[in-house]
This record gives structure tokens, C-alpha cells and sequence, in this order.
């Protein structure tokens, strides 16, 4: 059995008022104890900012700016380069966010970040919609999830971010899962080391919002993995693709079925999505193929 | 309880604030039992040994075994291993290989000469152990280790009972039993050979002299058959027959043998047999499926050319100047409700006729109840005891083939520990009695499988049949170092802790704490969740309400 081996210098704090059993805090806890001291985060709104803290109280030893929802990105950077003047080209300035702070409200200010290529570590913590409010449907949201806002089940389909950053040709872009620790702390390392923009998209299995029980977060993130509906991969510089996770072990309806958000679906829509995932899949392939 | 906020920055940590108070159940750490070691006759921990050789700690591995049985390396030959029945595993895949790895601890204890360690301070009481067979030198062992003086009277010219007598050397080879045996003597035992308690009056007078008696003397008179003349040259008793070829004796029995049986001892008879150049047939009344024997004897027994005739039973014998006619009948057989009892219903018209030059029944042996006749109850076959192993007579108590119809050897190994454990409350009565394992076995379903990769049992190998039939040499191959290693390592360990820290970095909410030796949860902070009962391997951790 594999062991996990981070070091935990507890730079995340307990008291912290995720919902209990929530992996985006068990998440913040690697990502945190990897980046290490010498880290200044921006936070923007969203579960991620109710976990670091709201006024007077942090959960985190390193300082943390709360900005707007637009602007992570770019607070980001403009903190990147304020520490850059004070002669800090090494301390890592984290930009965490959501992904309604992501892939919908904060998306122009991460692509300008992306094209000007700034010096910031970018942490989506991709729960799939806009749960701190209540659980409506982002662009992330998947085709035929229930949000509140899509009680039917999403239209769309989930936007593909890492196809639109890898097209700004930064050096790094990454996924990971609350199931897989050690890969989620080598791939911190691995950007922390690296010039320029990095985004590590994590994905949170949500517990309100998904419907799943309070301990099945990680077992949900790890089937999300192990069907192919979210794969460890690595992009390099927009073209470079590595797999991490090689091959797929569960079916797609294991994951879908840990999720009350899915439960309506019918077996042709399970079907559907069990092809769409093998078409991924097989792009996902060809492009680690190509590297 | 919260400090005041600072008014200027966001200095405040969020420990202030105790999320434990959201909780509705908290984590509990519980060293649970393991289905196996709730199957096991002696109730070895298991789980615990298998770790420490996936470890290395071997001398360890061999420690934590011998507290429950003095006798691994017998064991892991010859058990018949209800352990692995029960495992877990072959929910997931196939059952970890138990008995190769206790044997694989039992021989490296004898290889490298490893001693049990010192006895307890010396007690005032002494025992009297009448037999020494697998309960006699079980109990004398845990008395011994507990500072009782002991004796042990033993009717033979040597100790083992069965194990040496019944059990052939293509199983169990002797050396190995007399390594296991001599450990136990070492720890100052003393052993009077040929000294059997003949009656009664004998052991009345033997009473009088110790403390507590334990009397293990098997079950030495054989079952007969009415088809059978005894008396024929052609006709030997099972028993006799092995105790015969264990000591070395030639076989004076002819060419062709028909055993009757279906059980380990027609197994042991038939292959010796084999051994010994014979063809060998099979009579038994069960079917195929219902033979008494463990389904790899039977399978091995078959390999060496024995030939089964099975659901069928002997009604009568004709002696020719050439040889034998056995006269056999199909059967309908019924197992009844209790081990061992069963109705058998000739079928008409099936009858069929065996040739052979001899016959050896070897339908099992009761024990021999008339030697204690007015002193002890008995209870159908076997001496009367209650549930502390104590007979009708205060202070003798019993076990093994004597007192149960359980009879594997490794039963009778953790008779004679039951029995020691209640002879020392006797002797004592302030001892603390056996520490019950907390709580229920752990099902499969409490063990997270994600972290056991599928992963097939090491099956040690067995010798050429062609190099079996002509020696007597051992049929099962030992586990390397390496291959026990890795079945070791195939244990999901359940129910055990095995400090892995994935509760630890599981939680989202840093409250559990790495102690030296184990875990504590923060009740502070503790919300509830599960996530480190859902993602411990082993089934270690359970939520208890509050």
C-alpha cells in the first residue's frame, strides 16, 4: 500500500467552517503544507474564501487577500509583482478560487494572466457549480447534472478549461483529486518549482450540492478518477500531455451512481455519458501519444 | 472560550472556534477481531502475525503465534485451516494462504533456534497432564509459561500422540515435531514416559498428589466393522497400520489394498500405502462431496493413483486362496444433524464385487471411557465437561479427542489452552480471566478495498507425483522469504491498526493527532465526518455515537 508522505508543518489550521467531510479543505490542507511558509494567497469568493476565513478569524498561516470574484487572477499578479519589487522573487503567490471564479466571472482575468505568462500558482477548486450559494450550475457544471438552476439537468456540456489554457501555452497545467494525495503534493512541488502560470484544477466532489454522503467525498473523487471522468493528466507548455492514472478500472455509472445529482438519469443517458467519457478518453490518449 | 477579535487585522486563528460541537458521532479506534481469528480453534491473532512478517519482524511474527499454539510449524503443515475459510480476501479475490505463512514462521523458528521465553515466576501449584498428544503438551505449555509446576504422564515411549503415531512423514516430518516438542520440554516440563494412568483407582491416587489433573488421552480404541473378521491376516486396523509404517515398520499386508474410509486417516492410510508400493482403492460411504477429508487430500490422494469408490459401502468378505471378493453396495447416504452421525440406505440392486489381498478400515476411533468408569461422567463418546473444559470431578478436567467429537489436531491445541486457562483460574481464582477482543468481527464490507489491489494467492508447490510415490518425503514446498513477504502483504490486517496515517491525512479538519504507538482524535475539532472510517484499510477505526 502506498503511503502518503507530505509533511504537514500545519499551516492550515483546524476551526476552519468547511462542512464536515469536505475535501476542498482536505485539499487546501496539502496544497498549503506543500507550497510552505513563504506563500501569499489571493482567495476569491467562494467556499474556498469561507475556508480560509472570514474577518477576524484564518484558518491559514500564510497572509490571504480576498478579492473580488473578476479579479483573482489579476490580484494575483499584481501581488506577484509588488513582491518581485521588494526583491521576493521567491515566494509563491497562490491564487485560489472556485470554479464559478474560474471557468465563468473570473475566466478574462486568468487569461490575461495566462497570456502575459505571470509568476502565480492558479488552484481551482472545481466543485461543478456555484455551491457557496446555494448550488446553481457554472459552466463547469456537467451535461445532465442537477443544480438548482438546471432542475432537469444540465443542457450543456462542461467546458473544457484546459483546452482553452493550454491554447495560452503556459508551463504548466495540471488536474488532481482529493484521492490522490501524494500525486496532488508532487504536482504543488512540481509547479511551485516552475516560472510563469500554473493551474492545478482539483476536483471537489461537493456534499450539499452533489449528494453525496459525508464520508464519500475522496471514494467519489477516486471513482471520478478511475472511470476516466476526470483523469490525472499534465499539460507542458499548452502541448506536452502526460497521463498519470493509465488505465481505467470502473464503469462511469460507479461514479455516477455515489451522486444524488445524477439520479434521474436513465440508462440511455448513462450510456451517453459512458460514450462521451470514452471519447475523452481516446482524445486524451492521442494527445499523450503525440507528446 | 473565543478571544476577543482583534480589531485591526485577521490575526485570529480559527482554532478559537471548536467545530467539535457539530458532531453528532466521533471516531473510535478498535483493536476489532478478524474473522480468522474468530474461526481459528485457538484464537491466534492472526492479523497481528501476518503483519509483522510482511514487516520482516519474523522473531516477532513468531512470538505473537505462540501465544496461542506452541505449535506452528505443525500447524502450518497439517491444520486444516478454518482461518482462511473465513477470510475476507476471497471476497475480493482468493483467501490469504494462512498455514504457508504460519509454517513459514514455525520452520524459521526451528531453523534459527529460537527458545519460548523464561516462565513466570514459580507458582505453588503443580499439575498432572495425563497424555501427551497435541491437548496434553498444548496445556502443559501455557501452565508451564505460567510458573505452574507440571508433569506429564504419557503412555508411549514417546510424546506426540497422534502427531507422531497417526500423522505420516510425507505431511509431517518428524524432525519438525520433535523440534516443537523439545521446546516445550525445555521449559521444565517434566515428562514421565510410559507411564500410563491405567484406571480410576490410578487416578484417584494421582489426584491426591496435584493440584489439578488434565486428562487428554485421545481416542485410542479403533471403531470396527462387523463385515470384518480382525483376526484375519489380511484385515489391519487403520491406527495400527500407521502407527506401524510411522515407526518404520515393514508392511506384511499384500499388493492390493482397499481402505475404508473417507476421512484424513483413510487419506493418511491410503497414501502411505501408496508410498509403500501398494494399489490403492477407497471406500467410502459419503459422496464425492461430503468426504470428511479436507478436499486437498482428497485431490493429492487422487494424483498418487489412488482409486475412490465413493457412496458405497462393504457387506461382506470372501477370502479365495488368491486373494479377497469384497461384496459392496451402492448406498443412499444422509449426514445427520450433528457432526459425525449419518444414515446410510443400500440401494437395491447395486451391488458390485472388489478384488483385493487386503483390507484396512479406518472409520475412526473412539475413546477409551471404561478406564475411568465410576469416576467420570460421560456425555455419548467422550468424558462429560462444562464449559471450563472441568469434568464431573472437581479439579480434573479434560480435553482433546477425550472429551469432543472436534477432532483436528489444531482443536485440540486450543483445548489444551482453554483447559490450562481454567486450571490456572482454579488454582487462583483471582487470575484475570482471557481479555475478550472488543466489539464484533469486522465483515468485508468495512474494509476499503482501494487499498488492496487484486492480487492472487502464492501457492506453494508441491513435489512430483512420480518423486511422492517414492519416499516419504513432504509433499507441500515451504514458502521463500520473498513469496511470504508478499502474501503477508496481500492481508487487508482487519479489524488491526497498522499506522499507515490515512486518518491522519485524510481529515479535513487536522484532528486526529499521531501519538507514538496509535491515534487520538481531537475531540475539538472532530466533525463527524467519517472520511477516516471510510478510508482506513483495515476496518481499525468505527464511529461511535455520542
Amino acid at each position: 500500500m502506498e503511503l502518503i508522505n507530505y509533511n504537514d508543518e500545519e499551516l492550515f489550521q483546524p476551526g476552519h467552517v468547511a462542512c464536515a467531510g469536505c475535501v476542498e479543505a482536505l485539499s487546501m490542507r496539502v496544497i498549503l503544507n506543500t507550497v510552505g511558509r513563504d506563500a501569499v494567497a489571493t482567495v476569491s469568493p467562494s467556499c474556498g474564501a469561507v475556508i480560509c476565513g472570514a474577518y477576524p478569524f484564518s484558518a491559514t498561516k500564510i497572509p490571504v487577500f480576498h478579492t473580488t470574484l473578476e479579479s483573482g487572477a489579476a490580484s494575483a499578479s499584481g501581488i506577484k509583482r509588488a513582491l518581485l519589487s521588494q526583491g521576493k522573487p521567491d515566494t509563491t503567490v497562490l491564487c485560489l478560487a472556485g470554479d464559478g471564479g474560474t471557468y465563468d466571472i473570473g475566466l478574462q482575468a486568468l487569461s490575461s494572466a495566462a497570456e502575459r505568462n505571470e509568476d502565480i500558482l492558479y488552484i481551482c477548486f472545481d466543485n461543478e457549480g456555484y455551491m457557496n450559494t446555494g448550488g446553481q450550475k457554472s459552466s463547469s457544471t456537467p451535461l445532465a447534472a442537477v443544480t438548482g438552476s438546471t432542475p432537469a439537468g444540465k443542457t450543456t456540456r462542461k467546458k473544457n478549461l484546459i483546452e482553452i489554457l493550454a491554447a495560452h501555452r503556459i508551463p504548466l497545467i495540471a488536474t488532481a483529486s482529493p484521492s490522490h494525495l501524494n500525486d496532488m503534493a508532487a504536482k504543488v512541488e512540481k509547479a511551485k518549482a516552475l516560472r510563469g502560470t500554473k493551474v492545478i484544477i482539483v476536483l471537489i466532489p461537493c456534499l450539499p450540492g452533489w449528494g453525496v454522503a459525508d464520508n464519500a467525498a475522496v471514494k467519489t473523487a477516486r471513482l471520478a478518477v478511475e472511470s476516466g471522468v476526470f483523469p490525472l493528466f499534465e499539460v507542458e507548455d499548452g502541448v506536452h500531455y502526460t497521463l498519470n492514472t493509465e488505465q481505467r478500472t470502473q464503469s462511469v455509472n460507479s461514479y455516477l451512481a455515489q451522486q444524488g445529482r445524477y439520479r434521474h438519469l436513465s440508462a440511455e443517458q448513462v450510456e451517453q455519458i459512458q460514450a462521451d467519457v470514452d471519447a475523452e478518453w481516446q482524445r486524451l490518449l492521442w494527445c499523450a501519444a503525440g507528446r | 472560550m473565543q478571544q476577543p477579535p482583534s480589531p485591526l487585522w485577521t490575526n485570529a486563528s480559527s482554532r478559537t472556534r471548536l467545530t467539535g460541537t457539530w458532531r453528532s458521532a466521533m471516531p473510535e479506534y478498535q483493536d476489532k477481531p478478524s474473522p480468522c481469528r474468530g474461526a481459528c480453534p485457538v484464537a491466534g491473532r492472526i492479523a497481528e502475525w501476518v503483519r509483522q512478517i510482511e514487516l520482516g519482524d519474523y522473531y516477532g511474527a513468531w512470538l505473537t503465534l505462540v501465544d496461542n499454539n506452541p505449535f506452528p510449524a505443525v500447524a502450518g503443515r497439517i491444520c486444516h485451516h478454518p482461518c482462511e475459510g473465513a477470510c475476507n480476501r476471497q471476497q475480493l479475490d482468493e483467501t490469504v494462504g494462512i498455514c504457508s505463512l504460519e509454517r513459514f514462521v514455525g520452520d524459521m523458528a526451528l531453523a534459527e533456534g529460537w527458545c519460548f521465553p523464561e516462565p513466570a515466576a514459580a507458582q505453588d501449584q503443580s499439575v498432572a497432564i495425563v497424555g501427551g498428544g497435541p491437548a496434553g503438551l498444548s496445556a502443559a505449555y501455557q501452565l508451564r509459561r505460567r510458573g505452574y509446576r507440571v508433569v506429564l504422564f504419557e503412555e508411549r515411549g514417546q510424546l506426540g500422540g497422534l502427531l507422531r503415531h497417526g500423522i505420516p512423514a510425507y505431511r509431517l516430518d518428524k524432525t519438525i515435531l520433535d523440534g516443537e516438542i523439545q521446546r516445550i520440554i525445555d521449559l521444565g516440563v517434566e515428562v514421565r514416559l510410559q507411564s500410563g494412568i491405567a484406571d480410576a483407582g490410578a487416578l484417584r491416587a494421582l489426584h491426591a498428589e496435584y493440584d489439578a489433573l488434565y486428562l487428554a488421552t485421545g481416542a485410542s480404541r479403533p471403531k470396527t466393522l462387523p463385515e470384518l473378521d480382525y483376526e484375519q491376516p489380511w484385515v489391519q486396523d487403520g491406527a495400527d497400520f500407521l502407527a506401524a509404517t510411522n515407526a518404520g515398520e515393514a508392511c506384511e499386508l499384500g499388493q492390493r489394498l482397499v481402505v475404508i474410509g473417507g476421512g484424513s486417516a483413510a487419506m493418511d492410510v491410503a497414501r502411505t500405502a501408496r508410498r509403500l508400493g501398494r494399489s490403492v482403492s477407497v471406500l467410502a460411504l459419503e459422496p464425492d462431496a461430503l468426504l470428511p477429508a479436507q478436499p486437498i487430500e482428497v485431490a493429492e490422494a487422487r494424483e498418487e493413483g489412488i482409486e475412490f469408490i465413493t457412496g458405497a459401502m462393504l457387506q461382506a468378505v470372501e477370502s479365495l486362496g488368491d486373494g479377497l471378493k469384497l461384496q459392496c453396495v451402492r448406498v443412499d447416504f444422509q449426514q445427520g444433524e450433528t457432526r459425525g452421525t449419518f444414515s446410510v440406505e443400500p440401494v437395491s440392486g447395486s451391488g458390485f464385487v472388489l478384488s483385493a489381498d487386503a483390507v484396512v478400515p479406518a472409520i475412526g476411533q473412539d475413546a477409551d471411557l471404561a478406564r475411568w468408569d465410576g469416576l467420570l461422567d460421560s456425555d455419548g463418546p467422550v468424558v462429560r465437561t462444562d464449559a471450563q473444559w472441568q469434568t464431573s470431578r472437581p479439579g480434573v478436567f479434560a480435553g482433546g479427542d477425550l472429551a469432543s467429537m472436534d477432532r483436528f489436531v489444531t482443536q485440540a491445541i486450543g483445548m489444551g489452552k482453554m483447559a490450562a486457562e481454567a486450571i490456572a483460574r482454579h488454582a487462583d481464582p483471582l487470575q484475570p480471566g482471557a481479555v475478550a477482543a472488543n466489539g464484533s468481527e469486522v465483515p468485508f464490507a468495512e474494509i476499503n478495498t482501494d487499498y488492496h489491489p487484486l492480487a492472487g494467492r502464492l501457492q506453494p508447490g508441491n513435489l512430483e507425483v512420480e518423486a511422492r510415490l517414492r519416499t516419504f518425503d513432504e509433499v507441500q514446498h515451504p514458502l521463500a522469504q520473498d513469496e511470504a513477504i508478499a502474501e503477508a502483504a496481500r492481508c487487508f490486517s482487519c479489524g488491526t491498526c497498522i499506522y499507515c496515517d490515512n486518518c491522519y491525512f485524510y481529515c479535513p479538519d487536522m484532528a486526529i493527532a499521531k501519538l507514538e504507538h496509535g491515534y487520538d482524535v481531537k475531540s475539538d475539532y472532530c466533525k463527524g465526518c467519517g472520511l477516516c472510517v471510510a478510508e482506513c484499510p483495515t476496518g481499525a477505526i468505527s464511529m461511535g455515537q455520542e
